[in-house]
């Protein structure tokens, strides 16, 4: 838009006494109208002596330093991002390993906790019965290692997935797989080696997928302990089976079932003592 | 010539001496820049239109330079200094690409 598209549009609103159609183009319109500083105008109007080059020359020399510094900075603050998110991401790894240390400790003092318990249970028939008790409750909401035969389950994403979100594992697909074997008869399950139980959550969080609120690393190994006999059969008969059958069909995602005569599953670190009543044998 | 020759000589300089800018005044560098091409396209339009003048020049970089930091240092005291930023790169932009083009024909009448 020029100054001769803008003016009769406007000198036509004035004759017809109303201000121009739309006020808050006024400013847009000033700005394109007088995009030169009027004062050349008035300036050259007026007769001058010889102009002085100086003032000039410095304004211009200041420019064009403000330009380069601008740049080196910009240039330069570049690697201090880079080293900045180096650090985050120590940090990050540093407070994983913290967390897998406390987690390793966690393990072992629970393991000391049985060993206290049963010696200060003592060895009679009652206690006996409540220590069997235990143990398999224990076995079932997962807060004790298991070893076992069972089934381990390779899952990844479709080499497509780059190209189509779909074609990834999301956290839905990991819980179809995990109900699946639950409804197999699996006694107890883990997923890369986050042990499940019946306070897990498999979640989204990004693009990851969280156990625990753990983020796992493609390629996914679901392993579950259960009878070797049927647990397979069974886990493919599943709505879990048969999601995983359609996603690897459909989506070409890897699914993987292989058997083995033993498998060891860690125990979920993340069980607390929530509630306590004194035994009165 | 001499703007030109300037120009160059600026861009030199402050590749080979390496200024530091005081970290208060770094907010403002980009702005300034910004107002300062603003005032360069200006000039050269009016030197095109043959009513170019030095004083009007120095006047205007120097009002705008210090215009635009003002108003990106009131934005930051009151908490909208990025948003202020932007409306003072949109209207200087927009004087920009309307000098530019007026340039544009002037020279290559086109």
């Amino acid at each position: 838009m020029t100054t001769r598209d803008v003016e009769p549009e406007n000198r036509r609103a004035r004759q017809r006494g109303v201000g121009p159609v739309d006020a808050s183009m006024d400013l847009l319109n000033e700005i394109i109208r007088h995009p030169v500083d009027p004062d050349y105008a008035i300036a050259a109007a007026r007769p001058h002596g010889p102009q002085r080059r100086w003032p000039l020359t410095l304004v211009v020399i200041m420019i064009g330093a403000m330009l380069a510094v601008a740049a080196l900075q910009t240039t330069r603050s570049a690697p201090a991002v880079e080293t900045e998110r180096r650090e985050l991401i120590s940090r990050i790894q540093a407070g994983e390993a913290e967390q897998d240390r406390l987690r390793a400790r966690i393990d072992s003092l629970s393991v000391e906790i049985t060993e206290l318990r049963s010696t200060a249970l003592g060895a009679n028939t009652t206690t006996k019965a409540r220590l069997d008790e235990i143990a398999s409750l224990e076995l079932a909401i997962g807060s004790t290692p298991v070893t076992g035969p069972g089934l381990i389950i390779t899952v990844d994403d479709a080499p497509s997935a780059n190209r189509d979100a779909r074609d990834r594992v999301l956290d839905t697909d990991l819980q179809m797989l995990a109900n699946g074997l639950w409804r197999a008869g699996a006694e107890a399950i883990d997923i890369n080696g986050h042990r499940l139980s019946n306070l897990t959550a498999i979640r989204s969080a990004g693009d990851a997928v969280t156990v625990d609120y753990r983020s796992l690393t493609r390629p996914y190994d679901v392993r579950a302990i259960g009878d070797p006999r049927t647990l397979e059969a069974r886990f493919v008969e599943s709505s879990g089976g048969a999601w995983w059958n359609e996603l690897a069909q459909n989506r070409r995602m890897r699914y993987e079932i292989a058997r083995r005569a033993r498998v060891v599953l860690p125990a979920d670190p993340g069980m607390v003592l929530r509630q306590a009543r004194r035994f009165t044998p | 010539m001499i703007p030109l020759l300037g120009l160059i000589a600026g861009i030199v300089l402050g590749l080979v001496l390496e200024p530091t800018i005081p970290q208060a005044l770094q907010p403002y560098l980009p702005i300034a820049i910004v107002a300062a091409m603003d005032a360069l396209f200006g000039a050269f339009r009016a030197y095109l239109e043959g009513i170019f003048t030095d004083r009007v020049f120095v006047v205007s970089f120097v009002s705008n330079v210090l215009i635009a930091a003002a108003i990106v240092y009131v934005g930051d005291q009151i908490g909208v200094g990025s948003q202020l930023s932007t409306g003072v790169v949109v209207v200087l932009g927009i004087r920009i690409f309307t000098n530019a083009a007026a340039i544009r024909r002037a020279l290559l009448h086109a």
